[in-house]
């Protein structure tokens, strides 16, 4: 087999000489050993580096004889069939096998690598030795990362604010809605429309507005007329101002002190004397005496409590006498024997622990208390009534018993007094005239006696008209009766908190002998345990503890 | 005055710390007199307050990465990392008291995690700076990669020379060293400090100790292998002067191989103190672009 050698020679500035030289044989050696097909003079060759077998015309087998290896085409390798245009890199030489030309059956080219070759060489086989030249990148991931953000936590939920199928398409996928926005649990009431952050956050970029509020909170009090008190100069009033939500079930109801007591400062001037209220910035050191709603009564007897402010000494009318120290006396004597009487004998909170029920005579008073008339007739009573109702029960009583005769009084008539045995015969028309008229007269008395002596004025104011003063038994007037009520008009006390107390803790009753005592206790007596909002060791009462906010009873929120 | 050195963290007597310190310090103190009627969320005037400073916080230490690129600045490079880093530091405190502890499901904390992500990176960069400068001194001994490399290169043709000297066989072997000698890579490879020069040469010399003590051949020793090979070819009743040859070889091949142990710890250095930005920079631009849709979002839905 004939093979072709050619060596390439450079003879500098670019010129190129070539050197043929013919070998015969089937193996082509390549190495630095004398007796190679093929000498190399480097020392980086082996002294039998590599054969080269020729498999047929432009097809090669190269195989390697060392264990380093022979880098054909760039790739190291042991052995491996090649066509024509292969390149063997073996030190600094290049050898190429080519398509033998005519009379010949193979062929390679010899050229050295020139140094800036060399270098070429090395620099691509380099590998990275600074984390620059590899694969990583801070440019392109901060590009991604930043548009991934932006898009997935600003852009797509804004989109679906404005494109409300979108957010309906994204409240079903994993991918971020506004819902991602929201900053925390929503107050428990407010969650079942929860997912629609438009229901309160209708405009981008503007404040939930009280229009968005009333909606639901159609029947919502206004706190005052904002036209008649100046309300809109006095300070910022926004639903939000005190109701803020995505703060859980902590932060709905604002229980500041500074959202009153910034306003509810000289409100005198500043309102212009249309609001007469007191200075209050703090219950424990800063708040007006409470002033309390005292019984009194129109002339046409409807009730019309007096807003008073407590004083030392202040008394109020009940319109009852009573002696709270004599009836809380132990042993008290009474018809089914010695008694011990409770507040609670007549004072019973209401249903709703707020106020205490009315006193109620038949079931705390009458026991004691009787309402008898006659000494002949010592179960009869006159009821607990109107005083019309008492007179008829008395003209009634006193008819009946004197046409029934055996009433046995001195003063009556004899027919009266005499028995009627059965079959006897009934009283004469004239009998019965005077019978009929002393039962009148009788009654009448009787009525005086209860009405001034006896039964009412024990408890009851009683007067009389001075037109009827001369006619027996008519003209009375009992005056009318409030003992428990609701006292703290414009606040909201209310018992059933209060249920650890005594009564005495807060009522001095043991040392009242009059009705016309106030025992409604002022604000010192609530100072014992309550302060304003920083209450050290207090019970901390802020404003609303005790009054609401929304407590115009004539204006709404939704009106305003 | 002490010749104490002046590193990132102890810059211009440790200004940045007491500055940092001072603004800790303030704001927890706010925080603590501080008393909403509210849970303390980002809502209320300190909330807003404690995170405009957090967000103009943020943008001044993106700014870093432009300080980093221009050499005119008029303050010290140095400096600007000091504060940096410290400022850095702050920011958690800052953001935590904004959000008043406060976390949830939502993009606001994936924006504090983020942001997290970006300082606690930041830490890691931090302890690189102040280790591997030292350790990459000590590893380079006084002198540079570049020589360190150029010697190799010596190295590798003086063994080639010698080893031809010796025999084939034995060129064969230093040849494929050579060409095995592959310092750098991928990734990974930086990271690991792993050269792939002839792991065998300690073998080898292992080998031949032993092989001298009992001076008696093992013929179990596979040929294949070229470290037995050698140690073959030199218990097998060669001549002095190959035998010393090779053993020069040897000397000059673990040489070669302490080398390139450095030269592959050098390089591992250098690129656990570079790995840390590639998580800290992308991170903090998308922190950047979460604390633009934290905000707008906030006031979107004011």
């Amino acid at each position: 087999m004939r093979w072709l050698i050619r060596r390439v020679i450079k003879q500098g500035k670019g010129a190129v000489s070539y050197e043929e030289d013919v070998h015969f044989g089937d193996v082509l050696s390549i190495g630095r050993a004398a007796d190679q097909a093929i000498f190399l003079s480097d020392i980086r060759a082996a002294l039998n580096h590599a054969r080269v077998t020729s498999l047929g015309p432009g097809r090669y087998k190269v195989e390697s004889l060392i264990l380093s290896g022979i880098r054909v085409n760039g790739e190291l390798t042991y052995e491996t069939d090649v066509a024509a245009g292969a390149v063997l890199e073996i030190a600094s030489n290049r050898i190429t096998l080519l398509d033998p030309p005519r009379d010949f059956e193979a062929a390679v080219e010899i050229g050295a690598l020139d140094k800036a070759e060399q270098e070429a060489v090395k620099a691509k086989r380099a590998k990275p030795t600074s984390l620059k030249q590899t694969w990583l990148g801070k440019r392109l991931p901060s590009w991604i990362l930043f548009v991934a953000v932006l898009l997935f936590g600003l852009l797509l939920p804004a989109a679906s604010h404005f494109l409300p199928a979108l957010g309906k398409a994204l409240h079903h996928s994993p991918l971020p809605s506004t819902a991602a926005w929201n900053p925390g649990p929503l107050d428990a009431a407010h969650r079942f429309f929860g997912d629609d952050c438009k229901q309160c956050h209708a405009t981008p970029f503007l404040t939930v507005r009280d229009t968005a509020c009333t909606t639901c909170h159609t029947r919502m009090a206004a706190h005052a007329d904002p036209a008649r008190f100046n309300l809109p100069q006095l300070g910022e009033a926004r639903c939000a101002s005190c109701h803020q939500d995505h703060l859980g079930l902590a932060g709905m109801v604002n229980t500041q002190e500074s959202l009153c007591s910034t306003c509810h400062t000289d409100l005198k001037t500043r309102t212009a004397n249309a609001s007469q209220l007191d200075d209050a910035t703090d219950f424990g050191r800063h708040h007006p005496q409470f002033r309390v709603r005292l019984p009194a009564w129109q002339a046409d007897g409807g009730f019309a409590p007096q807003l008073t402010r407590l004083s030392e000494g202040l008394k109020e009318n009940s319109g009852l006498k009573f002696d709270h120290a004599l009836h809380l006396k132990p042993e008290l004597n009474s018809p089914k024997g010695r008694r011990n009487l409770q507040c609670s004998t007549c004072h019973q909170p209401d249903a709703g622990g707020l106020a205490m029920k009315p006193v109620d005579f038949e079931s705390m008073c009458h026991d004691c208390h009787t309402l008898g008339f006659d000494t002949f007739a010592p179960d009869r009573q006159v009821p607990h009534a109107k005083v019309a109702e008492v007179v008829y029960m008395l003209d009634d009583y006193y008819a009946k018993r004197a046409l029934e005769g055996g009433y046995t009084e001195a003063s009556a008539p004899g027919f009266v007094q005499q028995r009627r045995r059965p079959g006897e015969a009934a009283l004469s028309q004239q009998e019965t005239v005077e019978a009929l008229s002393w039962a009148r007269n009788k009654s009448r008395q009787v009525a005086d006696s209860l009405f001034t002596g006896r039964a009412c004025v024990t408890c009851h104011a009683v007067s009389r008209d001075a037109a009827a003063a001369n006619t027996p038994g008519s003209g009375w007037k009992i005056a009318p009766v409030r003992v428990a009520g609701i006292w703290y008009g414009e606040a909201r006390f209310t018992h059933a908190k209060h249920s650890t107390m005594q009564c005495k803790d807060c009522h001095n009753a043991e040392a009242s002998a009059s009705a016309t005592d106030l025992l409604i206790p002022g604000i010192d007596n609530c100072r014992q345990c309550h302060a304003g909002e920083s209450g050290g060791s207090k019970v901390a009462s802020t404003c609303i503890a005790c009054h609401r906010y929304h407590q115009s009873t004539s204006l709404q929120l939704k009106q305003l | 005055m002490s010749a104490r050195h002046d590193s990132i963290l102890n810059h211009a007597r440790s200004r940045w710390l007491w500055i940092s310190l001072t603004l800790s310090l303030a704001a927890i103190v706010a925080y603590a007199l501080h008393s909403p009627s509210v849970p303390p969320n980002g809502g209320t005037w300190l909330g807003y307050t404690l995170g405009s400073i957090a967000g103009l916080l943020i943008i001044w230490l993106m700014l870093f990465g432009l300080r980093k690129r221009s050499y005119s600045g008029s303050s010290s490079l140095r400096g600007w990392l000091s504060a940096h880093i410290y400022l850095g530091t702050t920011l958690i405190l800052l953001a935590l008291l904004h959000a008043g502890f406060q976390a949830g499901w939502n993009l606001h904390t994936f924006f504090l995690l983020l942001m997290l992500l970006v300082i606690f990176s930041g830490f890691f960069g931090v302890y690189c700076y102040l280790r591997y400068p030292t350790l990459m001194t000590r590893n380079r001994d006084s002198t540079t990669r570049n020589a360190m490399l150029e010697e190799i290169g010596e190295l590798d043709q003086n063994a080639l020379a010698l080893a031809d000297g010796i025999d084939p066989k034995v060129h064969g072997v230093v040849l494929r060293s050579i060409q095995n000698t592959r310092l750098g890579g991928g990734v990974l490879t930086q990271l690991r400090a792993h050269d792939d020069s002839d792991a065998a040469l300690t073998g080898i010399r292992a080998a031949l100790e032993a092989r001298e003590k009992t001076s008696q051949a093992a013929s179990g020793a596979k040929s294949g292998q070229t470290i037995f090979a050698m140690v073959d070819f030199l218990a097998s009743g060669t001549n002095d002067r190959q035998a010393e040859a090779l053993r020069k070889l040897i000397d000059l091949l673990s040489r070669k191989k302490a080398l390139a142990s450095k030269v592959a710890r050098d390089i591992q250095y250098q690129a656990l103190m570079e790995i840390w930005l590639y998580f800290h920079v992308p991170l903090s631009f998308a922190t950047v672009a979460a604390l633009i849709a934290h905000v707008v979002s906030v006031f979107f839905y004011w």
